[in-house]
């Protein structure tokens, strides 16, 4: 069951990609295109890459060489797309809170910078796992994708939870799909990139990375579907009545540029 | 071999985070009663005392450098328990300001936005005086910048009143001790 071109298999490839093409139709349709036009066009693009890919895999006319170059404009597409989307979701944390909207973007870019170095170096310090360098790197663009997503996904829970941001429940969606996908992808990569593995080895890993990106499209579906439980709050009782000796005792601490907007 | 390992750790400890954070976020209570309880008083005029750099001047004159350099170690870390506790207030007021940004009253609601502003920028201004704090803790000659966490605090707690009288006049927000 575990062999690479199983019904497993198969279904792994193409049941989420499929799954990709039917979130793309909802949002479309739930009208929220305008809301997430960089998710829309990953769901799209990513989906039809993907199934490029697996048509290419299946087709005999289909040579290796010719194979891995479309592996490759997939791939590019794809993670340019990934990182549009995480823009995309960080403008619209951000976007509600100007007092800290600036000091995030200074962050990403600078976050974003560091990243690209430190999967260059890791790039440059990895052994390669194949002698064909269409192989070699396009699993070596892999790690160093994964590298710069993860780290920009991390930086943005923690950013967001460190402000206590609140989300709206698609972004909250998207960003923890994407977080799951490149956290587990990246391990993946990793070994698949620096160890030399059988390639029975490699196909596990291949199922495992398979079945994530299945889970993450339905989570994915999940948060576009279910709606937020809305929990009936009354307005918050607030303690003690000390405002009024507040006011006063402030008024005669409060530095006058304190006062200034 | 080494490479592989260190990017499974990091990817193994980035997800725990990413879910954790997750999880969290969906087993959090909505605001109400046991937020503002959490909320700690401060004594403005004791931080204010702890960061004015003219007492720093006048205590350097006053004693012994070694004494100074001691004393100004304890005026540092109670600084900096200060600004912790304005910052996890700060985190308190966010999340109590943004369930009151949905308030069908336009005044509420812009006096909710107005808090949730002021308190992300003393969240801020807390993390960088922290940081300070503990560089002026490693150099003790170096100068403390704390006044915008002070000023802020000042500022935040207008924003809270302000919401508390908006929300429920007779039982306002207190994030600052009595003097």
């Amino acid at each position: 069951m575990l062999q690479a071109h199983s019904l497993l298999w198969n279904y792994l490839w193409v049941a989420p990609n499929a799954l990709l093409l039917v979130l793309a139709v909802l949002l479309w349709r739930r009208g929220l295109s305008r809301k997430f036009p960089a998710f829309l066009a990953f769901a799209v693009l990513s989906a039809t890459g993907q199934l490029a890919v697996f048509a290419a895999d299946i087709a005999p006319s289909v040579t290796p060489e010719n194979f891995w170059r479309i592996d490759w404009v997939s791939l590019l597409v794809e993670s340019f797309l990934k990182f549009v989307v995480i823009g995309e979701i960080f403008s619209r944390v951000l976007n509600p809170y100007p007092s800290v909207g600036r000091l995030g973007k200074i962050f990403v870019s600078g976050l974003g910078g560091a990243l690209v170095l430190l999967a260059v170096l890791a790039a440059a310090y990895s052994r390669g796992d194949s002698t064909v360098h269409l192989i070699s790197g396009a699993h070596l663009l892999e790690q160093t994708a994964f590298i710069i997503e993860a780290g920009l996904v991390v930086f943005l829970f923690l950013f967001a939870g460190y402000f206590r941001l609140t989300w709206d429940r698609l972004s909250l969606g998207v960003l923890l799909g994407l977080g799951i996908s490149a956290c587990e992808h990246l391990a993946t990569w990793g070994i698949m990139a620096n160890a030399a593995l059988s390639i029975h080895q490699r196909t596990l890993l291949d199922f495992l990375n398979m079945a994530t990106y299945h889970l993450c499209v339905l989570v994915w579906l999940y948060y576009l579907l279910v709606p937020k439980k809305v929990a009936a709050s009354a307005p918050a009782p607030l303690p003690e009545n000390n405002l009024d000796v507040w006011n006063r005792e402030l008024e005669r601490l409060v530095h006058p540029r304190a006062l200034q907007p | 071999m080494t490479l592989a390992i260190i990017l499974v750790i990091a990817a193994a400890l980035a997800l725990i985070f990413i879910l954790g954070v997750t999880l969290s976020r969906s087993l959090q209570v909505s605001a109400g009663t046991a937020l503002a309880a959490q909320i700690q008083p401060i004594d403005v005029e004791a931080f204010r005392n702890l960061v004015d750099p003219a007492e720093d001047d006048y205590l350097r004159r006053r004693l012994p450098a070694s004494e100074f350099r001691r004393v100004r170690q304890k005026r540092l870390r109670a600084s900096a328990a200060y600004v912790r506790i304005a910052g996890r207030n700060a985190a308190i007021l966010i999340r109590m300001g943004q369930t009151a940004l949905t308030a069908n009253d336009p005044e509420t609601s812009e006096a909710a936005r107005r808090l949730v502003d002021n308190a992300l920028l003393l969240r801020r201004n807390a993390a960088f005086a922290l940081l300070r704090i503990y560089v002026a803790l490693a150099w003790p000659n170096s100068g403390l910048a704390a006044a915008p966490v002070l000023h802020g605090y000042e500022r935040l707690n207008g924003s809270a009143m302000l919401l508390g009288r908006l929300q429920n006049p007779t039982a306002p927000v207190r994030i600052s001790a009595a003097l």
